[in-house]
């Protein structure tokens, strides 16, 4: 395996503007097989429209993208969609399909990209629902008569459904209580350690940021401000970077804690 | 001993049931055998986990405990997703399949779901009718500024529409009958038939079924889209109530608006007709109106327009009682305000069918 392709999602020369505002400039970011990536950034600062870029879903004004080393905005079809098959997007609010059962979203893809034998189909949907940590009576319901964490849950299960090998998510603690968010950080970290999946999430979220993200991105004034471990990220000097980690500070135990539980690598 | 080989991954899923069907039975004398069952994976070149789950699915069916199985020069990655599997194949074993309903159970639950519907459809028009008293006990309660947003969006922006249809159906009634008439010289009695016709008749079915479609489904969708997003729920909670809100002044504005649109069918219907008249039956329209003075009895138009409000109610009622029955998914906007406009329809050239008899019945 050479160097270049063990680069997973590599944005390079970057640029998004809006009609006369300017979202992202000279923007360069690389992910390497296997890690497990968190964006951040206020609000505005572009963490969600780079990600839709680099799913092909939006054009960026100029830079390449390159995703599993297809240039998103310059392939043919067929390539475009061999690499969708590839990875996975958890959107924030699970965008499930609403007039399917939770089973039938997970089938989607399975049925439309695979020749998964009909009778190992229902088991296939059960483990991609016990893989997101949800069991097999989930899958007879409908999205609607989920709560919000299980949706998020089905959701990625069906990002999982084609043996992804990126994993994308938006938000994924969003809305969801303390405890539910842990378990929610536990399931990255263990697709991220166990099934080897390189994971790029946009978050909010400082627990998930201190518990489980190896490395930071944070982005501000168009490109990326900072990027390393948690402990790195810290030390930089930017306002917004100091406000956000701070109103971390005010409660010092816990933060403590986390820090020093990075440090030991745990 | 079973030895994996190649890549074990989702595309190949097929090829891989067919081999491990095809080992079965050597599968099972081994299993059976006294060492038990050793897989070996040095030759694996990949696995993923669903290529994982059929492998050891198609062991379990084999009889194999597959906690005693072991596994033997495997990849640290490829192990860790056999053994990920492995912990989790109890819980992917499949439940017991839908059942399908039959002919008749799906008869039985239609009718069955009519009848909840109309019983529910009944029960809203009771509290609509109950909150319509005490409105007139306490006019003060009138949401005067939501009623003229109504007023607005139900009413003037559908006089076009209403116009354009009401006045080509003149045209084509004019151009019917005018054919039929002139056969026997009776061309002026065509005033007749489309002046009757069209006030008694057509213009407050066309003008309500256009309505059902329009503001019928506008209401389903608004209320729907606000119940979704629990707009409503935050003004019960600010201790005000949805029904005086949002319904009464959309009943309101149809139950007004209606019989002022059909009147502008009446008048589009008849100046197409009157067109039509004078363009190919050698009526005047100077004849035309004296001819309507004779022809029209003001009972009809009377008729006609007393119909419109209860037509108003029938739709705005369906219409905003589909809205607020939506349930908490996007998919049942869709369904309801399908089902919206297909009720108020239905409704309406049904309350007419019913207009119609009791007036012959009246002898009017």
């Amino acid at each position: 395996m050479t160097a270049d392709d063990d680069v997973v999602i590599d944005v390079s020369g970057l640029a998004t503007r809006f009609g006369t505002q300017t979202v992202h400039q000279d923007l360069d970011l690389q992910v390497r097989r296997g890690e497990l990536v968190a964006l951040i950034g206020g609000s505005g600062t572009g963490k969600s429209v780079l990600l839709r870029e680099i799913l092909g879903l939006q054009r960026p004004s100029a830079g390449s993208i390159r995703l599993l080393g297809t240039d998103m905005w310059n392939a043919d079809a067929p390539a475009l969609a061999a690499t969708r098959k590839r990875f996975g997007m958890m959107f924030q609010e699970g965008a499930l399909f609403s007039s399917l059962t939770v089973a039938a979203n997970v089938a989607t893809p399975l049925l439309e990209h695979t020749d998964t034998p009909p009778e190992f189909l229902p088991r296939l949907v059960n483990l991609r629902l016990s893989l997101a940590g949800l069991s097999p009576e989930v899958g007879g319901k409908m999205p609607a008569q989920l709560s919000g964490g299980m949706k998020k849950r089905a959701a990625i299960a069906r990002a999982l459904a084609l043996e992804p090998e990126v994993l994308f998510l938006d938000e994924p603690t969003s809305g969801l209580d303390p405890i539910t968010a842990r378990a929610f950080d536990q399931l990255l970290a263990f697709l991220n350690s166990d099934l080897g999946l390189t994971v790029l999430v946009v978050t909010h979220d400082l627990d998930t940021l201190l518990s489980i993200a190896r490395r930071i991105v944070v982005l501000g004034q168009g490109k990326v401000l900072a990027d390393g471990t948690a402990e790195q990220v810290m030390q930089v000097d930017d306002p917004w970077i100091q406000s956000y980690f701070a109103s971390r500070r005010a409660a010092p135990d816990a933060s403590a804690t986390a820090t020093r539980s990075i440090a030991d690598g745990t | 001993m079973l030895h994996l080989g190649g890549s074990w991954r989702l595309p190949h899923l097929r090829a891989l049931d067919g081999e491990l069907a095809a080992l079965r039975e050597p599968l099972q004398e081994a299993l059976a055998g006294p060492t038990g069952l050793v897989i070996d994976g040095s030759a694996l070149q990949d696995i993923d986990t669903a290529a994982a789950l059929l492998l050891l699915g198609a062991l379990q069916e084999a009889l194999a405990d597959t906690r005693a199985l072991s596994l033997q020069g495997f990849d640290e990655r490829h192990a860790r997703i056999v053994e990920v599997v492995r912990g989790r194949l109890a819980d992917t074993a499949a439940g017991p399949a839908p059942r399908l309903m039959n002919m008749v159970a799906h008869f039985g639950q239609a009718f069955v779901g009519l009848g909840s519907l109309l019983h529910g459809h009944v029960e809203f028009l009771g509290r609509v009718l109950f909150a319509l008293w005490r409105l007139a006990l306490n006019p003060r309660t009138l949401r005067v500024h939501e009623l003229f947003a109504q007023l607005g969006q139900v009413g003037v922006n559908a006089v076009p529409v209403v116009a354009l249809v009401t006045f080509l159906i003149g045209v084509v009634m004019a151009y019917m009958l005018g054919i039929q008439a002139e056969k026997y010289g009776a061309n002026i009695f065509v005033v007749d038939g489309v002046a009757l016709g069209m006030t008694r008749e057509f213009s407050p079915l066309i003008v309500a079924t256009i309505m059902a479609g329009r503001s019928g489904a506008a209401f389903t969708a608004q209320l729907g889209t606000m119940k979704l997003t629990e707009e409503t729920d935050a003004i019960r909670t600010l201790g005000l109530d949805p029904m005086q809100v949002l319904v009464l002044p959309r009943v309101l504005a149809l139950a007004i608006t209606l019989p002022l649109l059909v009147f502008v069918g009446n008048l589009a219907g008849i100046v197409g007709a009157m067109g039509m008249s004078s363009a190919t039956l050698d009526i005047t329209p100077q004849t035309f109106i004296e001819r309507l003075h004779v022809a029209l009895a003001p009972r009809h138009y009377v008729i006609g327009l007393a119909k419109a409000p209860v037509f108003a109610l029938f739709i705005a009622v369906i219409g905003c009682r589909m809205g607020m029955s939506v349930s908490r998914d996007t998919r049942s906007i869709g369904i309801n305000t399908t089902s919206t406009v297909v009720q108020g329809i239905v409704a309406v050239i049904l309350l007419d069918a019913i207009f119609a008899v009791i007036f012959q019945e009246l002898g009017l």
